[in-house]
């Protein structure tokens, strides 16, 4: 391999002294200067910056701010106009000197420029399955990462948010596909990273999304969650451009339906008459209403300012944003402050940019859970409590016999800060040898300076909790990723014959090292009561720190052919190798192919509603190598100390406590694509559809081993699973213009079946929580106990018995829920447990519609979901009535009197009604929310030239205003970190209620 | 300036590439490997002491051992508001994956024992300047081993018997008890010759001799091998290990004032140096959890409760000066500690119910306020007083009855509590009524010790439903109790499932 690469760089360098000597030139002909400018076919307005090409030459310019060109040409040539957006047009000259061009919207974007990675395609050349997303699309929206901005708008893609400040959401891209992590490979300008809470998504001007295996297979081992594309901005020809936004949001939690003191104490005692114990002392003069004590409105303000400009060969693009979340929650906080300048020059056949981002974050973060506290508080605990150490209320003994923390006291008393600093971009650099060659060297770098700071304050937050001196835990860690890209771009035409050819090679290294320390004791300021929180301070002192390193070297080549527009091929191979396998499987190999047969342009095909029509299919294969970067190694745990003697001195103890894998090896994910894209009556209805079948092999996860292994510390990588995914997805758009009104409209639809095939480690299956994983089945299926109603009357319960005759439920009274005995053993255990139902929706969709007339435009998405059942962790908590919460306002549950309820008997103490492993908190969790409404108002020409400026907009928006649902959770839409619990909304923060007021101008 | 841009541009990228083709061999900064560790006698040394380190896991001695021995029996019951803690006190075992009640009970056992193992197996290869020291920390591997398999016969009898390093892929086989058993004697037999009498001041907290035939004789007793116990019992009573005497103050066996004293015959070690986690971390805890979790409600979690009968036995016999039996003193809270004995409860009065009582062994109320998870008291697993009272058990059991007393009273002596003879003048000789006092005898001297549970099974108390319903008079948990099936556990249903070599018990 390393000779291959070594023969390549030299033919490199053969070809780059080639083009040193090669002398370009023109041969005049009968040159005449012409002057033009370019309109807008649909308003007559200029359209500046549109490139103008002399045809069959390298002869060309821009037009001007204004649409003006000029510039000198052979009378009888041809002039190709092209300008993104529109269709580009061909105008003879003819021997005139004035032209006056008006360009057609290209409604479809057939010649959408798509940026596939290490190059960019035509739309209408694409054969795989991407997706793009229009900047603004997601800067309208008020959202903290850009995964949240792409929320419904992209057929095949799923993302699950969260209101908390900083909190960045889950995406994951046709179906989990793994088992460890989701989320896409993100390439930013060409620089392989994360789009995390650090990006500025104001800065975006472009997205693609790669789904499936052909279009990400440039990507190889990187791309098996599917990859996101992101272009940011840069500036234009012309003077400098300054665009000004500001946005301020209002965001307000959704809240539960508690009981206040007197309907809750009714319930308690009632439970405790119930269970036979003594009621307990309420405090019954209290009235804590706990969401307002933890709640509050938010606040989110985002500020971006940009500067833009460029001249024939150089262009710039600045910009600044402040963001800013005051959380909904008490003691959280988002701030962040970027920075970004993209500049690029052009000498020759050389040009050279850089985009560099530097961004500072700060976060408050949420302290516990005060999503589930709101409810395990009673409303008859006080917010504050002399008695109690640190002053604050909470569960006490035989009078509010509840485990709730406060979450204002752990706010207080244990308070967390994360910082980052991140600096990250990269420099390129080209030579175009030739028009048909070019050489990219692309050098990115990615860094951050993270720090952390816990401060724990003496003082309590719950009933019996031990004493815990204060304490400061804090580390420093910096991550370094560099990224070394050397490639080679040939393009050509050879009649209807248009090739296109990629190889390259590149390298990329990790680095991450952290030290950290922690202090007990801390001093106090006696005045101010404030804590010295710096590792000066206290005793118990505790160092520590790690250093992890890998590596990933690739090489690539990418073939694109194209015959006449008919006949698509597009066929990609990358050999990746990993620091993180063993030498044995450090290298793989990942090749696809993708075809496509642009039928509309056949000579035969004579349909006349049929503007275009393109079949496609691929397969490819993609890897992933996501596990830690020492995964295959076992290592010695040094840290155990014991006690020994007759001092009690410590002494050092050192054994494997976890097992590995030395064998592990590359994931690999097999993808086949079909697709068809349909556009009707001049492409003003398009479709676009897809069927795939995704099947992951040697899934890399650390599946639980026999506990008989004594494994602890993690359960080791293996090549553990198979996982398939098949879905179908479409994405239909409309759009249509009336003089001064247009409006566009799309809807998109996505079915996944996802189904694990095979499990690691020969193991039948998982559990975790009440899921159950097995071969054959979707990944984390419900799995519990089954209701069969309500117990009337004791006779119900004597005859409610096994085939053989034993009375299942003996114990049971009146009143107490009648669980299914499965297996007819005559009673209720574990083993009467099955698979219910799926947490799986049956399908997702989106639908977007967007309207404007002169001035006003409106644009608005629904998200919907069918299908999946979901756990309602709230209501396993306050419906449970065995252990102490507050209770759902208005409940009925079963008594002598009230007997037609399907709430069962309510008692404190040990009792099968209480039981969360049951089918009782499944909910149907479909929905359907209006995920943003907005309008806009561009103020009008004429006012904005008197004043200067070239645009200037209002916007009020809503978010996550509307939802249908029967989920009686906070929010149906929540995610849960764990992929086998992922309908399990347990402590999910919600979505929040968002109102947005934007104002832009630019000048 | 063209040229020199390409040329630089060409030759950045080619040094790059040359360079970086080394870079994918990458080891860890952080850490030794495993083919690093086993080469040195500190490796060895620093590898057996591991295995002491498991006793600070919440599986094991920190935590749920106490659920699983104290107050399954019945001796303790457990209250929890988290109900599932709590039934998996009273014979409600509803799902066999509980963490706290089973798995992590189960997976710390055999942590231990892949712990042992790797010493079991790599010592033997590495060169020691002192032969006997190597077979010293092979010998102490092997009690560890015996050690964690003899309680996981007591808590689930048939389980697999793992004498080689863990692999991912294992998939042991299932053995029955009587194999367990087996293992149990071979490793504490191989194990005698080669620990010390005595452990030098540094050591102390490491078996020897004694604790070998300690364990042994507690071993042959589950199985009522009783000419065998009698042998290794002699070791300690009478024979060359008869080192120990019982200490004048009772509560010195409970706090951490007298430790490793001269009753001490084998002592779990805890400090609380580090304040960690029960985990793998760097800090990691070296202490006990179980006064933070057996301490009342409003001190600690309160997780854990004493039966109130044993209040009412220890009231039932005077003291030789008419007083009441002290041991009650130094055992329980109960309310009328302060009547009886003038103590406080952490310095309260007395605010819980009238028939509420609490374990005090190894509460730290004797010099603070409240709890945590850092208890640096030693736990005594195995006091001379109970090998005492299980030498008279097993006299009484060969129908020695006669010589059995004398031991016996070496016990009630400390307590300061007339000889038995004189107290129980009916017993005479009757083997079968010598045996019913001793199982007082031995719930006044170790009530919550956690020797009640292996005492209630060897007894065979628990093997007919007349003796299960006259436990459940004393402790109403007992009501749940089926004859044939509660005497042990349900093995974890997740290994059940995916070992095809192992069965859950027919009987769940």
């Amino acid at each position: 391999m390393k000779t291959l690469i070594k023969n390549l760089l030299k033919k490199e360098l053969i070809l780059l002294f080639c083009s040193m000597l090669f002398v370009q030139g023109i041969i005049a002909q009968n040159e005449i200067t012409v002057q033009g400018k370019v309109i807008s076919a649909n308003d007559g307005s200029a359209i500046p910056f549109t490139s103008i090409l002399v045809k069959g030459t390298t002869i060309g310019t821009e037009a001007d701010i204004d649409g003006n060109f000029s510039l000198n040409a052979p009378s009888n040539a041809i002039l190709q106009i092209s300008f993104l957006g529109f269709k580009s047009v061909e105008v003879p000259i003819n021997g005139q000197t004035n032209l006056t061009i008006s360009l057609e919207e290209d409604l479809a974007a057939l010649d959408e420029v798509v940026v596939v990675g290490y190059g960019s395609q035509l739309r209408k050349d694409l054969t795989g399955a991407i997706s793009t997303v229009k900047s603004e699309e997601i800067q309208k929206r008020q959202v903290t990462t850009i995964a949240e901005g792409l929320q419904g708008l992209v057929t095949g893609v799923k993302v699950r948010g969260g209101g908390r400040p900083g909190q960045e959401a889950n995406i994951e891209i046709r179906g989990l596909k793994n088992l460890q992590n989701a989320n896409p490979l993100y390439v930013i300008d060409g620089l392989i990273t994360t789009a995390n809470r650090d990006f500025n998504p104001n800065d975006i001007e472009s997205i693609q999304v790669l789904k499936d295996a052909s279009a990400a297979a440039i990507y190889g081992s990187r791309a098996a969650n599917g990859v996101i594309i992101i272009t940011t901005k840069q500036g234009k020809q012309g003077p400098l451009q300054i665009a000004v936004s500001a946005k301020t949001s209002v965001t307000s939690m959704p809240r539960y339906n508690l009981m206040e003191t007197d309907e809750f104490a009714k319930f308690q005692f009632q439970a405790y008459d119930n269970g036979n114990r003594e009621r307990p002392k309420l405090n019954l003069n209290v009235n804590t209403d706990w969401q307002d004590e933890v709640f509050d409105t938010g606040l989110i303000r985002d500020y971006n300012v940009s500067f833009a400009g460029g001249g024939e060969n150089s262009s710039y693009f600045m910009s600044g944003n402040y963001f800013g979340n005051k959380g909904t929650v008490v003691s959280t906080e988002f701030d962040r402050i970027s920075f970004r300048v993209n500049t690029s020059g052009k000498k020759g056949i050389f040009s050279i940019g850089q985009n560099l981002a530097i961004s500072n974050s700060v976060t408050d973060e949420m302290s516990g859970a005060p999503i589930i506290d709101v409810y395990r508080l009673f409303p008859t605990i006080p917010v504050y409590d002399d008695r109690n150490p640190g002053g604050y209320g909470y569960g006490e003994q035989g009078v509010a016999n509840t485990f709730g923390t406060n979450p204002l006291a752990l706010a207080d008393f244990n308070d967390t800060e994360n910082k980052n600093f991140r600096i990250r971009g990269n420099l390129w650099s080209e030579l175009e040898f030739r028009p048909w060659l070019t050489y990219r060297f692309n050098f990115g770098y990615n860094s951050s300076f993270d720090t952390h700071k816990n401060l724990r304050k003496l003082g309590n937050w719950t009933l019996n909790q031990p004493y815990d001196n204060s304490s400061t835990f804090q580390n420093k860690g910096r991550y370094e990723l560099i990224l070394i890209e050397n490639t080679l771009n040939f393009k050509k035409e050879f009649g209807n014959h248009n090739v296109t050819a990629l190889v390259g090679q590149t390298y990329q290294s990790d680095f991450y090292e952290q030290i950290w320390g922690q202090k007990r004791g801390l001093l106090i300021n006696p005045g101010t009561g404030e804590y010295y929180d710096v590792l000066d301070s206290g005793s118990e002192p505790q160092v520590g720190g790690f250093r992890e390193e890998s590596s990933l070297i690739s090489y690539l080549a990418r073939l694109e052919y194209n015959y006449d527009d008919r006949y698509l091929l597009n066929a990609v191979i990358r050999r990746d190798g990993s620091s993180r396998f063993s030498d044995d499987h450090k290298w793989s190999n990942f090749p696809s192919v993708s075809l496509g047969w642009r039928i509309s342009n056949e000579s035969f095909f004579n349909v006349e509603a049929i503007s275009d029509l393109k079949f496609r299919a691929s397969y490819g294969e993609l890897g992933s190598g996501n596990i830690g970067p020492y995964e295959s190694q076992g290592f010695i745990n040094t840290f155990g100390a014991i006690v020994l003697g007759n001092s009690q001195d410590l002494y050092p103890s050192a054994t494997q406590v976890r097992l590995s894998n030395p064998n592990l090896t590359w994931e690999r994910l097999k993808q086949t694509n079909i697709g068809i894209d349909l556009g009707l009556f001049d492409n003003s209805l398009t479709l676009a559809a897809d069927y795939f079948i995704a099947r992951t092999e040697d899934v890399l996860f650390g599946f639980p081993l026999l506990l008989t292994t004594g494994n602890d510390g993690g359960n080791p990588i293996a090549n553990a699973a198979t996982i398939e995914n098949r879905g179908f997805e479409f994405d239909l758009s409309y759009r249509k213009s009336y003089g001064d009104f247009s409006f566009n409209t799309s809807l998109n639809f996505t079915k996944l079946n996802n189904k694990l095939i095979s499990l690691g480690n020969n193991q039948n299956d998982t559990f975790s929580g009440n899921t159950k994983t097995e071969a054959g089945q979707p990944v984390g299926m419900w799995y519990v106990l089954q209701t069969d109603g309500l117990f009337q009357s004791q006779q119900e319960i004597l005859d409610y018995k096994s085939s053989d005759g034993s009375v299942i439920m003996p114990n049971a009274q009146p009143g107490d829920i009648r669980f299914k005995d499965i297996n007819d053993d005559g009673e209720i255990n574990n083993e009467d447990k099955e698979v219910v139902s799926s947490p799986w929706p049956e399908f997702e969709m989106g639908f977007n519609f967007g309207a404007e007339y002169k001035n006003f435009d409106f644009s608005m998405n629904w998200i919907a979901s069918h299908g999946a059942t979901v756990y309602n962790g709230f209501r396993s908590v306050v419906d449970r009535f065995d252990d102490d919460s507050n209770y759902r306002s208005g409940i009925r549950p079963w008594t002598p009197e009230n007997p037609n309820t399907d709430f069962p008997r309510i008692v404190r103490g040990t009792t099968l009604n209480a039981r969360g492993d049951s089918d009782r908190f499944l909910e149907d969790g479909s929905f359907i929310r209006l995920k943003y409404i907005g309008f806009g108002y561009n103020l009008p020409t004429e006012l904005m030239e008197k004043i200067g400026f070239s645009r200037a907009r209002l916007s009020f928006s809503a978010q996550n205003i509307i939802t249908f649902t029967k989920y009686t959770g906070l929010d149906p839409e929540f995610s849960n970190g764990n992929i086998f619990q992922r309908g399990a909304d347990i402590d999910a923060f919600p979505n929040l209620k968002t109102y947005t007021l934007g104002v832009e101008f630019s000048f | 300036m063209k040229k020199i841009s390409i040329v630089l541009t060409v030759v950045i990228s080619l040094f790059w590439t040359v360079s970086c083709h080394d870079d994918l061999d990458l080891s860890s900064p952080n850490a030794l490997t495993t083919d690093q560790f086993w080469a040195t006698e500190s490796d060895a040394q620093q590898g057996v002491n591991s295995i002491y380190a498991m006793f600070y896991k919440e599986g094991t001695w920190a935590r749920w051992m106490y659920f699983r021995l104290d107050l399954t029996s019945d001796e303790g019951y457990s209250d929890s508001p988290w109900i599932e803690l709590a039934d998996w006190t009273r014979f409600n075992y509803i799902n066999y994956n509980f963490w706290e009640g089973n798995v992590n009970t189960w997976r710390d056992t055999y942590k231990a024992i892949f712990r042992c193992n790797q010493v079991l197996s790599n010592v033997p290869d590495i060169d020691f300047q002192n032969e006997a020291d190597k077979k010293a920390i092979i010998a102490q591997a092997k009690f560890f081993r015996a050690f964690y398999y003899y309680y996981a016969a007591l808590l689930w009898e048939d389980v697999p018997i793992i004498l080689e390093p863990s692999d991912p892929l294992d998939k042991p086989q299932q053995n029955t008890l009587s194999e367990v058993w087996v293992q149990i004697e071979k490793d504490l037999n191989e194990a005698f010759p080669d620990l010390p009498l005595t452990w030098g001041a540094n050591d102390v907290g490491r078996p020897d001799k004694g604790a070998a035939k300690a364990m042994l004789a507690k071993t042959y007793m589950q199985q009522r091998k009783w000419d065998e116990a009698k042998t290794a019992l002699d070791f300690l009573v009478t024979g060359e290990g008869a080192k120990y005497s019982l200490v004048d103050n009772y509560k010195d066996n409970f706090t951490d004032i007298n430790e490793n004293n001269s009753e001490s015959v084998f002592e779990i070690q805890y400090g609380d140096q580090r304040k960690g986690g029960t985990g793998e971390s760097t800090d990691a805890a070296v202490s006990t959890n179980r006064p933070q979790f057996f301490a009342p409600n409003g001190i600690g979690w309160s997780d854990g409760r004493a039966r109130f009968w044993l209040v009412d036995a220890f009231k039932n016999e005077k003291d030789k000066n008419g007083g009441i039996d002290s041991r009650l003193r130094a055992t329980l809270f109960y309310p009328d500690l302060y009547k009886d004995f003038g103590d406080k409860v952490y310095n309260r009065d007395w605010q819980w119910g009238d028939k509420e009582s609490w374990f005090r062994k190894g509460a730290r109320d004797y010099y603070r306020d409240n709890e945590d998870y850092f208890s640096q008291v030693n736990y005594r697993l195995i006091r001379y007083a109970d090998i005492l009272l299980r030498y008279a058990e097993v006299l009484n059991e060969q129908g020695k009855t006669s010589e059995a007393y004398q031991y016996v009273d070496m016990v009630r002596e400390r307590a300061n509590m007339v000889p038995l003879s004189i107290a129980y003048p009916e017993i005479g000789n009757d083997k079968d009524k010598f045996l019913e006092r001793l199982k007082i005898e031995r719930v006044l001297e170790l009530a919550g010790e956690s020797v009640r549970w292996g005492d209630l099974k060897r007894w065979g108390d628990l093997d007919n439903q007349t003796k299960v319903d006259k436990i459940a008079e004393r402790d109403p948990d007992f009501n749940n109790f089926i004859v044939g099936k509660h005497h042990r556990l349900p093995i974890p249903q997740v290994d059940v499932e995916n070992n095809p070599n192992l069965n859950q018990h027919p009987e769940y």
